[in-house]
């Protein structure tokens, strides 16, 4: 491949909206040259199995491709792996990398995040573990095998899922949370408490309100002080405490940047011809009137293939309802719509073996929900709270809060 | 397999299943979700080929069903798999009613 190249449509990132929209562009418009550029050595893949299916090695990388070699083939898409773009001049529609300059008439920026990191005193920065791509999670792999004690920092979805894993893997774990509840201020008490249960039945210490007050280096690893007054001996250390936007080469350029990239409901950004999508973009919904920055799986997904009709010119309009899973043990946990500005909530179900909502309420709608089930126990009622919010229909306390009734009903009247 | 092993095995009734709804049908071990839609009845597999997950507790909308945990479609009439997180089909039966009866294939 040469080193200066032309395309019409450039893709920046090679993540999960990068594969939709690629494959979007495509369906509507088969003769403009497109191209993926990423900075990892693989195609797109699915990132849930890392924290759980990959670790637990049920399955290995080519299994969890969104698409092979074929496909990209077959549709004329060029995918530039190991292409990190250090340099980005929007006048000249010009990307650079280390080897290869690159130009444009269309772009879409599909980023993604990038980990927050945190420096440890007394702590090699190798002996400490991130978790985002498959790199990552080889090393963790690799590292689990060997380890016995596990120290995992942050009570997120990311940091459970895992000590989910390690803990199946057999090894000792301990999870700390500088708040007083597991996964931030979103899900439930009650329903965070379920799942801290469920982790802690497992033999998984959880610290809540917790922080580390010092860090001390012994022969096999690290000896840990916490502000519970524990000490924990450690031999690994894994990190999770949240994700930032990818924007570090847009910062001295004109494309108006606010935790991520601003863009309207059709995937525009400040700069014309230039759109983004997923992660990384702060984007305007419609439906709650006001910009958001979504990481979710399925937002990844679809915001990539309304980009991708965007980016084409069939101008459409992107106003999914946010929702999000995680899955821990035999729990899966989901979120659907705004679980942060309610009046009121309405609860439903009394425990995981029956399946538990909290339907969040305001102006006696429902704006969103969370759920808690054995397997695939919720799904459905959160499905259909999800298309409530959309359609803002009037609820019922009584009706809701029954779990034989028949939530399907409500979107019938 | 060949078609003469095949048997038409009772399900259940017309009534037993709302319009845009499935019941759980279990028959020798195996799981099979029955489904009624606008076109009629038809029946697939009752277990998500993306993790064992029973699709009785999904959603039906129009002539798709929904796994419950990561919300995978796949359609109704021919098990076909539409997009991610689901890649592989699942596998449908023959219906038939007879009066208010419904019998499956297999």
């Amino acid at each position: 491949m040469e080193n200066n190249i032309n395309y019409n449509i450039v893709i920046l990132g090679g993540g999960q909206t990068a594969a939709h929209a690629a494959t979007t562009i495509r369906q509507e418009d088969e003769s403009s040259s497109l191209a993926i550029i990423t900075n990892e050595n693989y195609l797109p893949y699915e990132r849930p199995p890392l924290s759980k299916s990959f670790l637990l090695n049920k399955v290995k990388e080519s299994d969890f491709l969104f698409y092979n070699e074929d496909h990209y083939k077959k549709l004329n898409i060029d995918i530039l792996k190991n292409e990190e773009v250090i340099n980005i001049d929007f006048e000249k529609k010009l990307l650079e990398s280390k080897n290869k300059k690159i130009t444009y008439t269309k772009l879409l920026i599909a980023t993604g995040c990038k980990n927050r990191t945190l420096d440890l005193e007394n702590v090699n920065s190798d002996d400490v573990y991130y978790l985002r791509d498959i790199n990552e999670s080889i090393q963790i792999k690799n590292k689990l095998d060997l380890a016995k004690n596990i120290l995992i920092i942050g009570g997120g979805f990311i940091g459970l899922e895992i000590a989910s894993s390690a803990n199946q893997l057999g090894k000792n774990v301990d999870v700390i949370e500088l708040a007083d509840s597991l996964m931030g201020r979103i899900v439930p008490k009650e329903i965070a408490t379920i799942v801290k249960n469920k982790h802690q039945k497992n033999g998984v210490n959880v610290h809540l309100n917790t922080k580390i007050i010092s860090t001390t280096k012994i022969d096999d690893g690290y000896e840990i002080n916490l502000s519970d007054n524990s000490l924990v001996k450690c031999d690994m250390i894994i990190v999770g405490i949240g994700a930032m936007p990818n924007i570090d080469i847009f910062k001295d350029s004109p494309l108006k940047i606010d935790n991520g990239i601003l863009t309207d409901q059709n995937n525009k950004t400040s700069i014309e011809n230039v759109f983004a999508a997923g992660d990384v973009a702060n984007f305007f919904h419609p439906i709650y009137e006001e910009n958001i920055r979504l990481e979710s799986w399925k937002h990844a997904q679809n915001h990539g293939v309304a980009a991708g009709k965007n980016i084409t010119g069939i101008k459409t309009e992107y106003r999914d309802i946010p929702w999000m899973w995680s899955d821990q043990y035999d729990l899966n946990l989901q979120l659907t719509g705004r679980c942060d500005q309610y009046d009121s909530f309405i609860k439903r179900g009394k425990d995981e073996n029956e399946g538990i909502i909290y339907f969040f309420i305001k102006n006696n709608k429902i704006v969103g929900a969370c759920g808690l089930g054995i397997g695939g126990k919720i799904g459905k009622d959160i499905r259909l709270a999800g298309m409530l919010s959309e359609k803002k229909v009037e609820i019922e306390e009584d009706f809701l809060s029954d779990p034989s009734s028949k939530l399907n009903k409500l979107l019938k009247k | 397999m060949n078609s003469e092993n095949k048997q038409w095995i009772e399900v259940g009734t017309t009534d037993q299943i709302d319009m845009e709804d499935l019941i759980r049908f279990d028959h020798e071990g195996k799981t099979y979700a029955i489904y009624h839609i606008e076109d009629g009845f038809y029946a697939t597999d009752g277990i998500c080929t993306h993790e064992a997950v029973h699709l009785e507790e999904g959603i039906v909308m129009d002539d798709e069903i929904e796994c419950p945990m990561h919300q995978g479609i796949f359609n109704i009439k021919t098990g076909k798999a539409m997009g991610p997180p689901v890649c592989i089909d699942l596998k449908t039966y023959q219906v038939k009613v007879e009066e208010n009866k419904i019998f499956i294939e297999i």
